[in-house]
């Protein structure tokens, strides 16, 4: 939880989630503050993608209040929009055009006008994907998509990172670097909110870890905290 | 463009991010533009080529419309209230695609890479809406003329059709096929724009779910209202109640005025039908900016799923893409397990049906409907071989519905790895619930009418029930959709690949109601009481066969 003297960026109060009369997500309460990371921790179907989705604000809660920047949280609010970076449930991407035109599209579409292909080059080495800037995503592995739709964070602007298992398909050297890329995130101003099944991960890059069993909190704290008391 | 902890000004992006992704994807766009100009030759070419006859045929009937005959009065008494009751059930076919894909929809692609960027949604969303309300428009005019067609075909296109004869056949006929193209467009453009605004507010969708069976009962009863006029002469005043019950009322007071000008108000119906569509229309185009992201995602993901069903012509991955879109469903129907294994499979097709009540309401009234027709068709006194036909292929629809369990099975062949049988023997299993429940279904209504008759003849209806099942288990068992039955093979008659298709998806119901057809109509229409006894014996033949082909399918599918 962020020190009192920090606003929460992002505050997720009593916020549940009912699927018809399936509970899956019991009643929580999460703050995150700018420049700090909470990681939560889960097995399938504990409740991860469901919080981060409302955390998101591309689904609703059943109950609770979802605020940020002091303001009622709704995927379709333009300031939203323009401030949080989502990486998670991105399925598809234009057959016809290359990872390099992808991620202009999302420059451009934030305002990156001139600096756009600055910025695409810079993203595509970060990413590694320098040797990809011109392939069609058909033609590329599961993990190099999955490295795209992190490089299209880079080459916008973002006060808010939720990331629903960004590690997923990744090698474990690109893991190693998605870690250092969370941290200068965080380290830039950046909240991040992150899901992952990897508690190293959590533990390099988060400042509270939160454990979701069957939808219910079931550890929280420090990632020491946390993560012992689950091991 | 980096991570920061400081306020981030909203950029005015539109314009350069839609002009940029309209310069990348020119060649695709002209790649897609280049398609549709050969789907519209080929559909041309089609219609002039295997339509020749019909469009000639049209022209005759525009120059010399049929002549009214003794059934037409009956006709232009039936006609506001069935026109009624098929406008409405239009309207809420148009109106419930709003709940899975309605009149604003982005691309997948569009929805993942655009929809979260702070571009103007107004623009991003509304050209979609505006393409989808023209093709509405187009669609509706289209619609229109079948209407039209069947008015002027029953004796209705010559002036004062309902009463003296003669006159204008020809202005007749376009001023009738004008009138229905102008409302049924009007009636789709309607349609679209409340769709708009359903898709805009989720809140309603809920609400249009409640309302869809009370409509389809306000359509049913219009219907019955039609059956009446037809046989007999409802009170006048029914008539304009269903004329001025709504807009799909409405719809059909200019066709009416236009074969007998009994419609007096027809201008006042077509011009509230108007502004009522203009309105919708201009209101959905205002709100289409605000379609929730939620929607259009769960929208571009079903239309993604649905279009790659439908190029590969996957009627069942189409219907499974569009129930996916419904609402989550919650299993409340319970049933206890049973201790024997051979009623396992009993069991499992008895939850699927408990579990989806309304295809077991469905396949019910398709039954009837069936048994009643039957029954008509023998106190007809004329042949009854195609009315009888009519009804085999309504119960061999209600067969197909019971067979969902089967169906699920055929869908993915790993699902039944666990259970004790061969896979080919679910074929059998899976045919024991819906022959019951079938046989119950028309078994009680057809002995009511044998007993009310003294006639056994028409129990021959349920030696037909174990053969519609076999033949509705030999569709499901058909497996995945060949994609080599496109090419065909080319013979002196031409290509083999269209009759192929039809007789991949038509095997089943073509085994099935053809022999039953003649069967039933050869035991009521013959007065030798073996008849009877012969057609229980060719049908418990006809069973078995299909039941057998049946599970050779599965077979196959397991080892495919």
């Amino acid at each position: 939880m962020p020190p009192a003297s920090v606003p929460p960026l992002l505050s997720l109060t009593g916020v549940s989630r009912n699927f018809g009369e399936r509970l899956a997500l019991c009643p929580i309460d999460v703050e995150l503050a700018a420049a700090q990371c909470v990681a939560v921790l889960g097995a399938n179907g504990s409740g991860k993608s469901t919080l981060l989705r409302i955390a998101a604000g591309r689904d609703t809660p059943t109950t609770g209040q979802v605020t940020y920047d002091g303001r009622p949280l709704a995927e379709d609010d333009l300031v939203v929009r323009t401030e949080i970076a989502v990486v998670g449930d991105m399925v598809s991407a234009y057959p016809d055009l290359t990872a390099r035109e992808h991620l202009q599209l999302v420059a451009v579409a934030h305002g990156a006008g001139g600096r756009a292909e600055a910025l695409v080059d810079k993203a595509l080495g970060e990413c590694r994907l320098g040797d990809h800037g011109g392939a069609l995503p058909g033609s590329l592995s599961s993990g190099q998509l999955q490295a795209l739709h992190l490089a299209a964070v880079l080459v916008r602007p973002r006060r808010l990172l939720v990331l629903d298992e960004p590690e997923q398909r990744l090698d474990p050297a690109a893991r190693r670097w998605l870690a250092g890329l969370l941290r200068a995130e965080k380290e830039a101003g950046a909240a991040v909110l992150l899901a992952t099944h990897h508690a190293e991960l959590a533990e390099s890059v988060a400042d509270q870890v939160v454990v979701l069993s069957d939808g219910a909190v079931i550890a929280r704290g420090t990632p020491a905290v946390a993560l012992a008391a689950i091991r | 463009m980096t991570a920061t902890r400081d306020v981030i000004a909203v950029p005015d992006s539109t314009a350069p991010a839609l002009s940029l992704l309209r310069e990348l994807r020119r060649d695709h766009g002209r790649k897609q533009a280049a398609s549709a100009a050969y789907w519209v030759y080929l559909v041309a070419f089609l219609v002039l080529v295997y339509g020749g006859s019909a469009i000639a045929a049209a022209v005759r009937a525009l120059r010399h419309p049929p002549a009214a005959t003794a059934q037409t009065p009956h006709v232009l008494q039936a006609a506001p209230a069935a026109l009624a009751a098929l406008a409405l059930i239009v309207l809420v076919v148009l109106l419930r695609d709003a709940l899975w894909r309605g009149p604003v929809t982005l691309p997948q692609a569009t929805v993942d890479w655009l929809l979260g960027t702070p571009v103007d949604r107004g623009v991003l969303l509304r050209p979609g809406f505006r393409r989808s309300a023209a093709l509405a428009v187009l669609a509706g005019a289209a619609v229109g003329i079948v209407p039209a067609a069947a008015l002027v075909a029953l004796g209705l296109g010559a002036s004062g059709a309902g009463g003296a004869g003669g006159g204008h056949g020809t202005s007749d006929v376009l001023r009738l096929t004008g009138a229905s193209m102008l409302s049924t467009a009007l009636l789709f453009a309607c349609a679209t724009g409340v769709a708009g605004l359903i898709e805009r507010y989720p809140a309603s969708w809920s609400w249009l779910r409640r309302a869809t069976p009370a409509a389809l009962a306000v359509a049913a009863a219009l219907a019955g209202l039609a059956a009446w006029a037809m046989l007999g002469r409802p009170p006048a005043v029914l008539t304009d109640i269903a004329l001025w019950s709504g807009p799909w009322g409405w719809a059909g007071q200019a066709t009416m005025a236009a074969v007998r000008g009994a419609a007096p108000l027809w201008p006042l119906a077509i011009g509230m039908l108007g502004v009522l569509a203009l309105a919708a229309l201009a209101w959905a185009y205002r709100a289409a900016a605000g379609v929730p992201g939620p929607a259009l995602r769960a929208r571009a993901a079903t239309l993604g799923a649905m279009s790659a069903a439908v190029l590969n012509l996957d009627t069942r991955s189409v219907a499974t893409a569009y129930t996916a879109a419904g609402p989550s469903r919650r299993a409340r129907f319970r049933l206890r397990p049973p201790r024997h294994r051979q009623l396992v499979l009993f069991w499992r097709d008895l939850l699927a049906l408990g579990r989806a009540p309304s295809r077991l309401v469905g396949a019910v009234a398709l039954a009837l409907l069936a048994v009643g027709l039957v029954a008509v068709a023998r106190r007809g006194g004329h042949d009854p071989l195609v009315p009888v036909a009519c009804a085999m292929a309504l119960g061999y629809l209600a067969a197909a519905w019971l067979c969902e369990g089967a169906r699920l099975d055929a869908d993915d062949t790993r699902r039944s790895v666990h259970l004790p049988f061969r896979f080919a023997s679910l074929a059998w299993w899976h045919a024991a619930v819906p022959s019951l429940v079938l046989l119950v279904v028309a078994g009680g209504p057809a002995a009511a009418l044998c007993l009310a008759a003294g006639d056994p003849r028409l129990l021959a209806l349920l030696v037909t029930v174990p053969v519609l099942v076999g033949g509705a288990m030999v569709n499901v068992f058909r497996g995945q959709y060949p994609p080599d039955l496109f090419s065909g093979v080319d013979t002196p008659l031409g290509n083999t690949a269209a009759v192929r298709i039809i007789f991949w998806y038509g095997w089943g119901p073509i085994l099935a109601v053809a022999p039953t057809a003649v069967l039933v109509s050869s035991a009521i229409g013959s007065p030798d009481p073996g008849a009877l006894v012969r057609a229980a014996v060719i049908g418990a033949a006809l069973a078995a066969a299909l039941g057998a082909y049946a599970a050779h399918r599965a077979g196959r599918l397991r080892a495919g």
